[in-house]
C-alpha cells in the first residue's frame, strides 16, 4: 500500500503512488482514487508510463518517443550523485534552461562564485544539434571563474560543454577540479507545473570523496537561488521563439539554437511561438 | 569564533550573518542540510536545539537559538556604539522590541510565502500573501512618513537598528513567495538604505546597490 | 475607454519617490515602467525590461548617468535609452538599435506625467497654479479607476488636521482621472486635488496635492489626516471592488526589436541625418573652440565613448570630430576643434563662420574607436586635440570607478582643451608639457615599460605620436590588440598605381581597378553603394570582408595582426597585392 500524491504536470493534474521496494505508479487524476488515500500499485489499471531514473521518477502524458536520455557518467562507481534541491521558481522552464545555458551573467549575478568583473567576456564557443541524437550541444565554452565548484580556491579559465537532450531538461559538464582528466556533471531537470510555474530539480554526478554532501548542497543551492530572481523577473516569462522579440549578441549563440530547436521540435509549452 | 548553525537560503539565518558582517564579528559557518536533508529535525541536531529550529550560534560555548534573541545578543555584546540595540534610550528599546515583534509576523507571512513557492512547505498561500501585503501597508506608510521626518530607519532614532536587520530579509527576498513590493515605494527605497549600510553583504537572491550619489554632488544640485 | 486613457498624461510617481540612484518601479495602464532621476535631474521613464531578455529593469542598477542591466551588466544611457556597452564583448560597439523604449516625463506639482501616447501637455489646475503646494502620501488601491474616483468624490476632510473637525467640501470639477474639492471651515478654505493613476484594469494609485502647504506641525498633521481618511476609502473601495466584476489584467504590447538595416548612404557616402544647433561655442584653448551641439527636434542618439561624428559644414566639407562627453551626460554633444594651419577650410570655418545659434546637418555618431570596460586598467595617451575621445571615456571610466589614468601631452597650459573637465578628473589626469619629439618618446617608453595583463592602451595624438607610440609599445612586447588607436588621418602615403580585378562574391560581379582609382570608387561607379567616412583608411567605415587574396594594406585602421591575417580591408585606400581580390558583397 502507499499513500496518493498529485502534482501538476503540463498543467495537468498527475497523481501517483509508490510502494517498497520501487514499485511505482502514476496516472491522470481520477476521482476513484483520491489523493490522500492509501491505495494499491496493482488497482492502478490505465497508468501513465513511469520511469525511475537519476533518483527521480519520469513520467510522460503521451507516449514517449523512445528511452531517456542517456547520462553514462551517473553509472560510473566511483561518482557521488547528489540530488542538490528541488526548487519552485515563477518562470517558465524554457526560461530556466536558457538561463542555464548562459555564461554572460557569471559577473554580474553569482558575482565572486562563478564570475567577476572585469573579466566578463563571452569569447565565441561551437553550437550544434546532434545530427543521431538530435540534441543541442555547446562546446569549447571558456570563462573566467573566480570559484568555480565548492571545491575552488583560486580564478582560472573553466571549460565548459552544454547539453541540452530534452526541451525542459539540460547537462553541464566540467573538469573536475580534483582530478582532470574527468568531468564532473551538474544536471537541471525542469518540471512544467504550468506554463510559468516550474519546479527544478538539481542534480549532481562529481568525482569528489572529500566535501560533506551538505558542502556540495549548499554551493548548488546558493548558484541557483541567485538565478532565481532573474528568472522571476523576465518578462513576458514565456519565452518567444520569433527572434526579433529580444535582442540576442554573439555570445547567445547557445540560445538562439535553444529557440530554433524548440521551434523546430514544435514544442508550444512555456514559449510564445513564432507567427 | 562565533559559530553559527547555518543554512544559506534561510531567512533567520542570514539576519545573523548580516549583523555579525555590519559588526565586523568574525564567525564560522556551520551548514546544516536543511533542504533536502531536514538535517535541522535530526536527533543529532536536537542536542543543539530542541526545538529542531536553526539558526543557533555557539559563542564560545555560549549556546542561543531564535533569530530575533540571536540579534539582541549580538549587539548587546559586540556593538562598541550601543547604537543597534539602544539599551540607553526607553523610547528607542521600547520602538525595537515592537518592530522585533512586528518581524515574527513578516517571517510568518511573507517568508513563510516564500517557503511554500521555493521548497514546497505546507501553509495557506493565500493567507500568506495577503497577511505579508496587510503588514507592508503599515511599514510602507510607517516609512514614508520617517522620510517626512527626513529619518530613514524604522525606529525613530538616525541610525538603524537591528530591527531594519530583522525586518529586511522578508522584506527583500518577498517576491520570491508571490509578494511583490511594486505598490510600496517607501519600502523599496528604505530597502536600498539597508544594502547602503557599511558591513552589508547581500545572501543569494539578493542583488548588492549601486553607490549612493556623492554628497559634493548633491550640493551641486541644490545649490 | 481605455484607448482614450492611453493618449492622455498621468502622474507615475511623485518626485520625492526617485531619489539619485533608486530605480523607482511603476505601472501605468498594465506597462511596468523603470523610473530614474539622473544625476543631471533628468527623469527617465523607461518600459521595466531589457531588450536583451526581458529582465525588470527595476532590479538593476544607476551610475548616475547609465542604468546598468542585472542580468548580463548592459549599459543604458540617461535621456536616450541607447545601450552603451555590453560586457560580454567588451570590444565591440554596440549596435545603434539596441534602445530601450522611453516614455515622456514632465514633473509638475510634485508628481511626474508620462502616458504611452500622450497629446498636448500634462493638465493645468488653477487651484495648483502659483501654490505653495503639498503632496499627499500616494495610496495604492486594489480596484479600478472609475470606483476610486467615485469614492473620492464624497471624500470629507479636515483643513487643520484635526479628524474631529471635518469640514463641508464642494467640488470644484471631476474628469476621467481626477476631481478637485474644496473644503471651507470657519472661513478657511483648502482644496484638494486627486489625481488618479490608471495602473491595472483592477489597480490604481490615488495621487493628492493640497493647494496649501501648512507650516511646522500642522504639515505633519494634515499629512496624517490625509493618509489615514484616504487609507480608509481604500479600505472600502477595496471591500466594493471585490463584489464588483473580476477584470482581465490590462496586456502591455512589447514592441518587436527594429532590425538594424543598412544605412542608405548619399552618392558621397556620407549621410546627414541630424539636424542641431549651436548652443554655445568658446575659446577652451590655444587654438581650440569648444562646441556644444542641441538637437533641434528629437533627442539626439545615443553616443559611446570613443565616438564621432561627421559635420557638414557651411561650406560643403565634411569633417569628422570626437565627441568629449560621456554618454548619458546632457543631451548634447560636445566638440574640442582645433585650428589647423594648413586647414583645407574644415576647422577654419568651425573657427571663424559658424557661431552660436547656426544650424549643422550631422551623421550619428559612429563608434570605431570603442572603450573596454573590462580592463583592470586603462592608460589613456593624448597628445593635443586627440585628447577629444579620451575626455569622454575618462569621464565614462570615472562614472564606472574604473581604474585609469590620462596622459595628456601638450605644448603649454594654454593648450591643455577643456581644462574644467580636467579638473573634475582631478589626480587620474598626469600633464606632460612642452616635451620635445625626443623627450615625448622617453615618456611614453616609460608609460609602456612592460605590458600588464588585463592591462588596456588609448591613444589618440598626431601622426608621428601614433607611430613613436606604436613602435614603443611594439618593442615592449605590448600585444597588438592591447594597444587602440584614433588616427583623424592617414600619414602612411598612398601608393595607388597598382591595377587589379575585383570579383564581388555576392553580386557575381568582376571589375578592374585601375591605378589612380580607389576600389571604394569603382564599386560606387557600378552602382555599388558602400558606407564610407574619412575616404582616407583612418575611420574603418568602408571595410569589406576578404574572402580570397591578398590586401596590400594602405590604412592606418586595421592594427598589425588583423593586416597580417588579410581578412579585411579598407577599400578607400587599400588595394591587391594578388592580381585578384575576392570580396564578401
Amino acid at each position: 500500500m502507499g499513500v496518493v500524491r498529485e502534482l501538476s504536470l503540463l498543467g495537468q493534474a498527475v497523481s501517483y503512488l509508490s510502494t517498497s521496494p520501487d514499485i511505482y505508479r502514476a496516472w491522470r487524476t481520477d476521482p476513484a482514487t483520491p489523493v490522500g488515500t492509501a491505495s494499491e500499485p496493482s488497482s492502478v489499471t490505465e497508468g501513465l508510463p513511469i520511469l525511475d531514473r537519476y533518483g527521480y521518477l519520469w513520467t510522460s502524458l503521451g507516449v514517449p518517443n523512445g528511452d531517456l536520455f542517456d547520462i553514462p557518467e551517473y553509472d560510473e562507481p566511483d561518482r557521488r550523485n547528489i540530488h542538490a534541491a528541488t526548487i519552485g521558481v515563477h518562470c517558465s522552464a524554457p526560461r530556466a534552461i536558457e538561463n542555464f545555458l548562459d555564461m554572460g551573467h557569471f559577473p554580474y549575478v553569482h558575482t565572486g562564485v562563478l564570475g567577476i568583473e572585469p573579466h566578463t567576456e563571452v569569447v565565441d564557443y561551437d553550437v550544434q544539434i546532434d545530427a543521431d541524437s538530435n540534441e543541442l550541444w555547446a562546446t569549447q565554452c571558456l570563462f573566467f571563474q573566480p570559484m568555480a565548484a565548492a571545491t575552488s580556491t583560486a580564478g582560472e579559465m573553466v571549460g565548459y560543454t552544454y547539453r541540452v537532450p530534452h526541451p525542459y531538461c539540460s547537462l553541464l559538464y566540467k573538469t573536475s577540479p580534483l582530478d582532470e582528466s574527468r568531468m564532473d556533471v551538474i544536471g537541471l531537470f525542469v518540471r512544467s507545473v504550468g506554463p510559468d510555474r516550474i519546479e527544478a530539480h538539481m542534480i549532481l554526478s562529481l568525482i569528489d570523496d572529500s566535501n560533506t554532501d551538505s558542502f556540495i548542497r549548499r554551493f548548488q543551492q546558493s548558484i541557483f537561488a541567485q538565478d532565481k530572481p532573474i528568472l522571476e523577473n523576465q518578462n513576458p516569462k514565456l519565452l518567444p521563439l520569433d527572434p526579433r522579440a529580444e535582442t540576442p549578441i554573439r555570445s547567445d549563440r547557445s540560445a538562439i539554437a535553444y529557440r530554433r530547436w524548440l521551434s523546430d521540435l514544435g514544442v508550444t509549452y512555456g514559449v510564445i511561438p513564432e507567427d | 569564533m562565533i559559530k553559527i548553525y547555518d543554512y544559506i537560503l534561510s531567512v533567520n539565518c542570514y539576519k545573523q550573518r548580516l549583523m555579525m558582517s555590519i559588526l565586523d564579528v568574525p564567525f564560522e559557518s556551520i551548514p546544516i542540510d536543511f533542504y533536502p536533508g531536514w538535517e535541522h529535525k535530526s536527533e543529532e541536531f536536537k542536542k543543539i536545539n530542541p526545538l529542531g529550529h536553526i539558526p543557533v550560534i555557539d559563542d564560545d560555548g555560549f549556546m542561543l537559538r531564535d533569530a530575533h534573541a540571536i540579534l539582541i545578543y549580538l549587539a548587546s555584546k559586540y556593538d562598541p556604539t550601543g547604537l543597534w540595540y539602544p539599551t540607553n534610550n526607553p523610547e528607542l528599546i521600547g520602538e525595537t522590541a515592537q518592530w522585533m515583534l512586528f518581524a515574527e509576523g513578516t517571517t510568518n507571512t511573507a517568508s513563510a510565502a516564500r517557503l511554500h513557492v521555493n521548497l514546497g512547505y505546507e501553509f495557506d498561500i493565500e493567507a500568506c500573501r495577503a497577511g505579508a501585503h496587510r503588514l507592508f501597508r503599515v511599514l510602507e506608510e510607517h516609512l514614508w512618513f520617517r522620510e517626512q521626518e527626513n529619518l530613514g530607519w524604522v525606529c525613530s532614532g538616525e541610525q538603524p537598528t537591528i530591527a531594519d536587520i530583522a525586518i529586511f530579509p522578508d522584506v527583500i527576498l518577498s517576491e520570491e513567495g508571490g509578494v511583490a513590493r511594486i505598490d510600496y515605494p517607501a519600502l523599496r527605497r528604505w530597502t536600498d538604505r539597508v544594502k547602503r549600510i557599511p558591513g552589508f553583504v547581500p545572501m543569494p537572491g539578493i542583488f548588492p546597490v549601486g553607490d549612493a550619489r556623492p554628497i559634493s554632488h548633491e550640493g551641486e544640485a541644490n545649490a | 475607454m481605455t484607448e482614450s486613457l492611453m493618449n492622455l498624461w498621468h502622474p507615475i510617481a511623485s518626485a520625492e519617490d526617485l531619489p539619485y540612484r533608486h530605480i523607482f518601479q511603476g505601472q501605468l495602464l498594465g506597462r511596468e515602467l523603470a523610473v530614474w532621476r539622473a544625476d543631471d535631474d533628468f527623469v527617465n521613464v523607461w518600459e521595466n525590461r531589457c531588450l536583451h531578455r526581458g529582465t525588470r529593469l527595476s532590479i538593476g542598477r544607476s551610475d548616475g548617468l547609465e542604468l546598468r542591466c542585472q542580468y548580463h551588466g548592459w549599459r543604458y544611457a540617461n535621456r536616450s535609452a541607447g545601450c552603451t556597452y555590453i560586457p560580454a564583448h567588451p570590444a565591440d560597439a554596440p549596435a545603434r538599435t539596441i534602445c530601450n523604449r522611453t516614455f515622456p516625463s514632465v514633473e509638475r506639482y510634485g508628481l511626474i506625467w508620462s502616458g504611452e501616447e500622450p497629446t498636448g501637455e500634462p493638465p493645468e489646475i488653477a487651484a495648483l497654479e502659483n501654490a505653495e503646494t503639498l503632496l499627499l502620501r500616494n495610496i495604492a488601491v486594489n480596484a479600478p479607476l472609475n470606483l476610486v474616483l467615485g469614492h473620492l468624490a464624497n471624500y470629507r476632510f479636515s483643513i487643520t488636521g484635526d479628524p474631529d473637525n471635518l469640514a463641508t467640501t464642494s467640488m470644484d470639477y471631476q474628469d476621467g482621472c481626477s476631481l478637485s474639492l474644496t473644503a471651507t471651515c470657519d472661513g478657511k478654505k483648502s482644496t484638494v486635488v486627486f489625481f488618479v493613476q490608471p495602473v491595472d484594469s483592477n489597480r490604481s494609485v490615488i495621487r493628492g496635492v493640497l493647494s496649501n502647504s501648512p507650516e511646522g506641525a500642522e504639515r505633519l498633521l494634515t499629512l496624517r489626516h490625509h493618509s489615514a481618511e484616504l487609507s480608509r476609502l481604500r479600505d472600502i473601495v477595496e471591500l466594493e471592488a471585490l463584489d464588483g466584476p473580476s477584470l482581465e489584467p490590462m496586456v502591455a504590447t512589447i514592441e518587436q526589436v527594429p532590425i538594424a538595416l543598412p544605412e542608405i548612404t548619399t552618392p558621397s557616402g556620407r549621410k546627414a541625418a541630424l539636424r542641431v544647433q549651436v548652443l554655445r561655442k568658446w575659446a577652451t584653448a590655444e587654438g581650440v573652440v569648444g562646441l556644444e551641439l542641441e538637437s533641434i527636434g528629437e533627442p539626439l542618439p545615443t553616443h559611446q565613448p570613443g565616438a564621432h561624428i561627421d559635420v557638414h559644414l557651411p561650406n560643403g566639407l565634411v569633417r569628422q570630430y570626437s565627441l568629449t562627453n560621456a554618454p548619458g551626460e546632457g543631451s548634447l554633444y560636445r566638440l574640442g576643434v582645433k585650428l589647423e594651419a594648413d586647414s583645407r577650410g574644415g576647422s577654419a570655418c568651425l573657427h571663424e563662420t559658424v557661431k552660436e545659434g547656426d544650424v549643422l546637418a550631422i551623421s550619428e555618431p559612429r563608434n570605431n574607436f570603442p572603450l573596454r570596460r573590462d580592463a583592470v586598467k586603462t592608460i589613456l595617451i593624448a597628445g593635443g586635440i586627440g585628447v577629444t575621445p579620451l575626455l569622454s571615456m575618462a569621464q565614462t571610466l570615472r562614472n564606472n570607478k574604473l581604474d585609469y589614468e590620462l596622459h595628456y601631452f601638450a605644448q603649454t597650459d594654454g593648450h591643455l582643451a577643456f581644462p574644467e573637465v580636467l579638473h573634475e578628473l582631478g589626480e587620474a589626469v598626469v600633464l606632460h608639457l612642452g616635451l620635445s619629439p625626443d623627450e615625448t618618446s622617453q615618456a611614453l617608453t616609460a608609460l609602456l615599460a612592460g605590458p600588464q595583463p588585463a592591462m588596456h592602451i588609448y591613444v589618440c595624438g598626431p601622426g608621428p605620436m601614433l607611430e613613436a607610440t606604436r613602435r614603443i609599445a611594439s618593442e615592449a612586447d605590448w600585444p597588438d590588440e592591447a594597444i587602440h588607436f584614433e588616427y583623424f588621418k592617414n600619414t602612411i602615403e598612398v601608393d595607388s598605381s597598382s591595377s587589379f580585378e575585383v570579383s564581388l562574391a555576392r553580386s557575381a560581379l568582376t571589375l578592374e581597378v585601375p591605378s589612380g582609382k580607389t576600389i571604394l570608387e569603382v564599386l560606387r561607379d557600378n552602382g555599388i553603394a558602400l558606407m564610407s567616412s574619412c575616404e582616407q583608411g583612418a575611420c574603418g567605415t568602408c571595410e569589406v570582408t576578404v574572402i580570397e587574396g591578398e590586401p596590400e594594406h594602405q590604412d592606418v585602421y586595421l592594427n598589425d595582426s588583423e593586416k597580417l591575417a588579410g581578412q579585411r580591408i579598407m577599400t578607400c585606400v587599400s588595394r591587391a597585392k594578388s592580381p585578384r581580390l575576392v570580396l564578401d558583397i
